[in-house]
């Protein structure tokens, strides 16, 4: 059996799926890691709360808990199973290599955010229905609970850009893969990034505070945790940076665009000084601006963050082994997996897919340009939507008139070899190049239109042969059956 | 299908398995599985049922209903929550062992699969946002407002459990998948269609809302009589509705359930007058009659013992479902999940389990101690001294994990 383990592929023209994990992702780093921090500094406060006696503290943790309860635990604890959703459809093998490689991690992640739940509507809702003394223990466990889930979650992260240890390829095992100096130092620059946002999104509540005196004691509170969490996540990320594969600095220095380097710094300097400003003028922070500022500064320090991630462990998806088209691209002894690619080389990517159609798994002339777009869905769509929109679309890397010998010889010249550091090697039989090469010409001389016009045609013209044979078949048999009698 | 088409879809599935294999024996993920699904849909069961009653009772033109409309409110709101938190483990599970059939039931329809994510998230805002227009409100048999927002809630969480059901129904016809990813000749990429349901099937799952809401509303009144300021009428009021609901809910749940067997795919064979095909329904069935039996009067103990019994029955019912699953794949396919190949790691699974005992069960013993007694109290709760002991115990069970996470993590990092 030739079959490799790739599954359906969905392609979304408008967006195209990578952007829509993405999303997803961004959305959920920001819900989590402000849960996060804030259940820590539900901690702290609920503490000096009982150790002062004092009232105020703990009716800032109701106001917050609430505020979060209904925006980021709602939306955090949806788009948490919501990750898993996004990447099932855009990345199986992908989100599968984790899953089966950290599936009880996971599972003990769940214990915490069970946890989590049952504590946080503790937090808001026992809030003077219980004493001070029990609000503190309640909070203190919700907040290393909450922290808990956070180091598990880096953990298999960072197994994302590559695994914990070297040795995991050869030896395998989980504590291998779980951990190593990536794992630390990204769990160091998480932490410090969710006080940021615990920082930022607290503003919101700080503005509903009355009591000028009391806003101000928090905004400084806030301020000092927010400009202390910046600085010490910046430097934690250039240290970051020394813990990737030099692979992933190559790429990050080729890929990312121009803008991405001046806009991380504008995104701390304005964080900084937002800070800054609100510690010496509480005042100003009234719910429309806290709240334009939380979005403004977390999507724009997030979004670069995540892309830059995304985009550094290229060709891989996962572990350094799934490429970001599905494909294995290497093999580990230690799990006892094997590379894919042998069995493409021998069978071509069209037979070893268990889910290409009957009428494609031959190139023919009456099925060329379904073929190749078959053959672009399989192993580009994940990076490169073929449509005008959506991520990095193909269209854009080829110029304008390009002919297909000259689209042959690049796809058999770089593609099948794996010649481009940050793509994966695709290879195919010389009848697939010929497909996917036919494919990419029309694709990017004529656009979807095209494309969709061809293929109709292609169907068109296998349905009347096939409606021919049927008949010729059908006199054949009557032919026969005359001879007989 | 002849043999050689069941050969190709079999080999098909086994292809498809993740090669870095499981890190446990299949069957405790399939166990854990099952277990947390009963307990996520009995949850599911309790938002659907307490949703009904909250906007029964704002419809209702009646003190009483009203009353037990906003109490129910706050039920449903943490039901969302600990279905989705819930949700998770059998979400998890299903791709350990089933990976084949989750992920290209999932890609072959995958902008419902997407729409789940938001279209749930607006459900549990909608369901907030009928909380913020009411919860400043003393008098709870006043007319609720924005009662809009509660009817798109539900309406909205029906279509999030129908995306649901039929992406679990999918799984079951292997058989079509490629004939759902090739429409009239050409490939569809586009995941825009659900392909299979059974509205039977889902109508039983929606249906135990009933009985189990029934259970909830004995529960209800059990847990509040012991307040000082219990209204004994009002709650014995709610009790016999909820007497009511769990014996016609269980009925009609039996019904939908004799249905549903009755239009199970032809893969499935005989399943239906099997042993886990009849014993589902008995169980729903025999709901109704343990409530007719052990519920009468005040019923002080088996009041408490409502919700449990309909967790029971509930994940005898999970076992059937997992029954046929794997009747279908392995008993007509061939394609065994207990064959799935093991990578053993000892360690995490320990990690797990030792997690699961010891963390979970002395936090949310603390947690929900103190829940429990702050409810039965009028003012402020003050714990005993067992109480507190046993929160500071908890305090250092996280702690101690916390820390065994660094120690072991700084020890594999430096060898």
């Amino acid at each position: 059996m030739d079959l490799i383990s790739l599954y359906p592929t969905w392609y979304e023209p408008m967006l195209g799926s990578g952007w829509v994990v993405a999303l997803i992702a961004t959305f959920h780093v920001l819900a989590s890691h402000t849960s996060v921090g804030a259940a820590m500094l539900f901690a702290y406060l609920s503490h000096k709360a009982y150790r002062e006696d004092r009232d105020d503290l703990l009716d800032f943790i109701k106001k917050y808990g609430l505020f979060l309860m209904v925006f980021t635990y709602v939306a955090g604890s949806i788009t948490g199973p919501g990750i898993w959703y996004s990447t099932t459809v855009a990345s199986p093998n992908g989100i599968g290599a984790l899953i089966h490689s950290f599936v009880w991690k996971w599972a003990t992640e769940w214990v915490f955010f069970v946890i989590e739940v049952v504590g946080v509507y503790m937090i808001v809702y026992l809030v003077g229905k219980v004493d001070k003394r029990t609000h503190m223990k309640i909070s203190i466990i919700f907040g290393v609970a909450s922290f808990a889930t956070l180091l598990i979650i880096v953990g298999i992260l960072s197994f994302m850009m590559l695994p914990g240890k070297e040795v995991w390829f050869e030896e395998g095992g989980y504590l291998n893969g779980f951990y190593g100096t990536n794992t630390f130092i990204q769990t160091g620059m998480r932490i410090a990034f969710m006080f940021t946002m615990t920082a930022v999104v607290g503003g919101i509540v700080v503005a509903g505070i009355k009591d000028p005196a009391f806003k101000k004691e928090m905004a400084r509170k806030l301020g000092w945790l927010g400009i202390i969490s910046t600085l010490v996540g910046a430097a934690l990320f250039q240290l970051y940076l020394t813990a990737v594969p030099e692979q992933a600095l190559l790429v990050m220095e080729n890929r990312l665009p121009d803008y991405f380097g001046p806009s991380i710094m504008i995104v701390l300097a304005g964080t900084l000084g937002y800070f800054i400003v609100t510690m010496l003028q509480p005042k100003i922070i009234v719910e429309s601006f806290a709240g334009a500022m939380a979005v403004i500064i977390l999507v724009a320090g997030l979004w670069p963050e995540e892309t830059a991630r995304e985009s550094m462990r290229k060709p891989y998806v996962a572990g350094q082994y799934v490429y970001s088209n599905q494909v294995i691209g290497r093999d580990v002894p230690g799990m006892d997996i094997k590379s894919q690619l042998p069995t493409i080389e021998k069978v071509g990517i069209l037979k070893a897919h268990p889910f290409t159609p009957e009428h494609l798994q031959t190139v023919n002339a009456g099925n060329k340009i379904q073929a190749g777009e078959y053959i672009a869905m399989v192993y580009c769509s994940n990076c490169h939507s073929p449509s005008e929109t959506g991520i990095r679309p193909l269209h854009r890397y080829f110029p304008d008139g390009v002919t297909e010998e000259r689209m042959q010889k690049y796809v058999k010249g770089v593609l099948t070899t794996g010649n481009i550091a940050y793509m994966p090697k695709m290879p195919m039989l010389d009848s697939e190049v010929e497909a996917l090469s036919a494919y990419l010409v029309m694709n990017n001389n004529g656009g979807q239109k095209a494309i969709t016009a061809a293929i109709k045609q292609e169907v068109e013209n296998r349905d009347r042969a096939l409606v021919e044979k049927n008949a010729m078949d059908k006199v054949a048999v009557l032919e026969l059956s005359q001879e007989v009698k | 299908m002849d043999a050689s088409q069941v050969t190709q879809v079999t080999e098909m599935m086994y292809a498809l398995r993740n090669p870095a294999g499981i890190p446990t024996y299949p069957i405790i993920f399939i166990g854990l599985g099952v277990l947390t699904f009963a307990l996520h849909i009995l949850f599911v069961q309790l938002m659907l049922g307490t949703s009904v009653i909250t906007i029964f009772g704002a419809f209702k033109n009646d003190a009483k209903w009203r009353r037990l409309a906003a109490a129910m409110l706050e039920i449903a709101k943490v039901s969302v929550s600990v279905a989705i938190v819930i949700g998770v483990a059998p979400l998890l599970f299903v791709q350990v062992v089933y990976d084949p059939h989750w992920y290209t039931s999932n890609v072959l329809s995958a902008v419902w699969v997407i729409a789940f994510i938001v279209i749930l998230i607006f459900a549990y805002w909608a369901m907030y946002a009928y909380y913020f227009m009411n919860s400043k409100e003393k008098d709870k048999t006043k007319e609720p407002k924005g009662k809009v927002w509660m009817l798109t809630s539900l309406a909205l969480m029906l279509v999030v459990g129908f995306i649901m059901h039929s992406l679990t129904s999918q799984i079951l016809h292997p058989e079509l998948w490629k004939e759902w990813y090739v429409q009239n000749g050409v490939i569809d990429y586009s995941g825009t269609q659900l392909h299979a349901y059974n509205l039977w099937r889902f109508a039983f799952f929606i249906s135990m809302a009933i009985p189990v809401t029934g259970g909830m509303l004995v529960t209800y009144r059990r847990f509040k009589m012991v307040r000082e300021d219990a209204d004994h009428e009002y709650l014995n009021w709610a009790a016999k509705i909820g007497k009511k609901w769990i014996k016609l809910g269980s009925v009609i749940s039996a019904l939908l359930y004799v249905a549903w067997m009755m239009t199970i795919p032809e893969t499935a064979g005989d399943f239906a007058t099997s042993f886990w095909g009849i014993i589902g329904g008995v169980m729903v069935l025999f709901y109704a009659i343990w409530a007719q039996v052990r519920l009468r009067g005040d019923a002080m103990f088996c009041s408490y013992m409502a919700l449990p019994m309909a967790l029971v029955i509930g994940l005898v019912v999970a076992i059937s479902r997992e029954m046929l699953r794997y009747g279908i794949l392995d008993g007509f396919f061939g394609y065994d999940f207990m064959d799935y190949k093991v990578v053993m790691d000892w360690y995490s699974t320990g990690l797990f389990f030792l997690t699961f005992a010891i963390v979970g069960g002395t936090v949310l013993a603390y947690f929900l101690t103190i829940a429990w007694q702050a409810g039965q109290t009028v003012g402020v709760y003050t714990p005993s001294p067992m109480v507190n002991r046993m929160g500071t115990i908890a305090i250092w069970v996280v702690a101690i994990w916390t820390l065994q996470f660094f120690v072991v993590g700084f020890y594999v990092w430096a060898q």
